[in-house]
């Protein structure tokens, strides 16, 4: 990996790791829906998947769950294992998308929101082993879209932006 | 944002609709009990058609945890975690709502028997 790219992506992971942890004191909707959250993150995730590739995207979005989890919820607690879940899922499922549909890079935010509750969900069936879980995901699923609309607009505008100033050619 | 997008919201919201109306069908009536769970064990269970309200406690992985039960509903009143999230998430009434309090590995459920099958027993 050369130097530059290298120093850019550690700079984007430190930028995920605290916007991970701004988003983390702004309640929405004040916990009544577990696990609901902005996902600014992600502009993060989505600006390396569109700047670098899935591998640089799939790296990052791991070291950031691994980084939060040591600042914050502790490394290898149940929270972690359910970031991690969502993360994986969530930087896959964009990618696929990604490469087979003509959707935007608002669209891609929205499937990656969607997959980032759903992966939760489904580490959460397996850690819990309670399939009453599935009760959150219609709720998840319809504020994935205001939350991805925003991510995603603000990831274009990243990517619109800095993409000439790293001098990087988009894929 | 294109018409591709579009076309993913609209998918996107029939589906959690769909979903929501399903569990509505799938409701269930009879005798409501509340089920606590502590590390998937079965630890309390609360007979929720009594009309007063009554507290309970049960050992959480943090310390005790403080459960209101009656009138058909049940909710966390206090527990000792960093978010405190299944205490903001208020009462539960329904057979496929669920409380999760993660951190200190306690699940709450709904459980409706059938009226008959509990005059079986």
């Amino acid at each position: 990996m050369e130097t530059r790219k290298f120093t850019t992506l550690s700079m984007l992971l430190s930028l995920a790791v605290v916007l991970n942890i701004i988003e983390s004191v702004i309640p929405l909707f004040n916990g009544y829906i577990p696990g609901l959250k902005l996902g600014l993150a992600n502009t993060v995730i989505l600006f390396v998947l569109y700047v670098y590739s899935f591998k640089d995207a799939l790296y990052v979005s791991i070291l950031r769950v691994i980084l939060v989890g040591i600042l914050r919820t502790g490394l290898f607690s149940i929270a972690f294992f359910f970031s991690l879940g969502g993360a994986i899922l969530s930087v896959t499922m964009m990618f696929i998308f990604k490469k087979i549909t003509k959707l935007s890079i608002v669209g891609i935010s929205i499937v990656g929101s969607i997959f980032h509750s759903l992966g939760q969900i489904i580490v959460g069936m397996f850690i819990l082993e309670t399939a009453n879980m599935i009760y959150y995901l219609p709720w998840l699923l319809m504020f994935s879209i205001p939350t991805g609309i925003i991510v995603g607009l603000i990831s274009k505008e990243l990517v619109n932006h800095l993409q000439n100033d790293l001098k990087i050619k988009e894929y | 944002m294109n018409k591709k997008d579009t076309i993913l919201i609209v998918i996107v919201l029939i589906i959690s609709i769909a979903i929501i109306l399903g569990y509505k069908l799938f409701e269930k009536d009879g005798i409501k009990k509340a089920l606590v769970y502590y590390e998937n064990d079965l630890v309390l269970t609360i007979d929720l058609t009594e009309n007063i309200e009554k507290t309970y406690y049960v050992e959480g992985y943090n310390g005790k945890v403080k459960i209101l039960a009656g009138n058909g509903k049940v909710s966390v009143d206090e527990e000792n975690s960093p978010l405190h999230l299944c205490s903001k998430q208020g009462y539960i009434s329904k057979s496929y709502e669920t409380i999760v309090c993660l951190p200190n590995k306690v699940i709450i459920k709904i459980d409706n028997i059938d009226e008959l099958d509990a005059i079986v027993k």
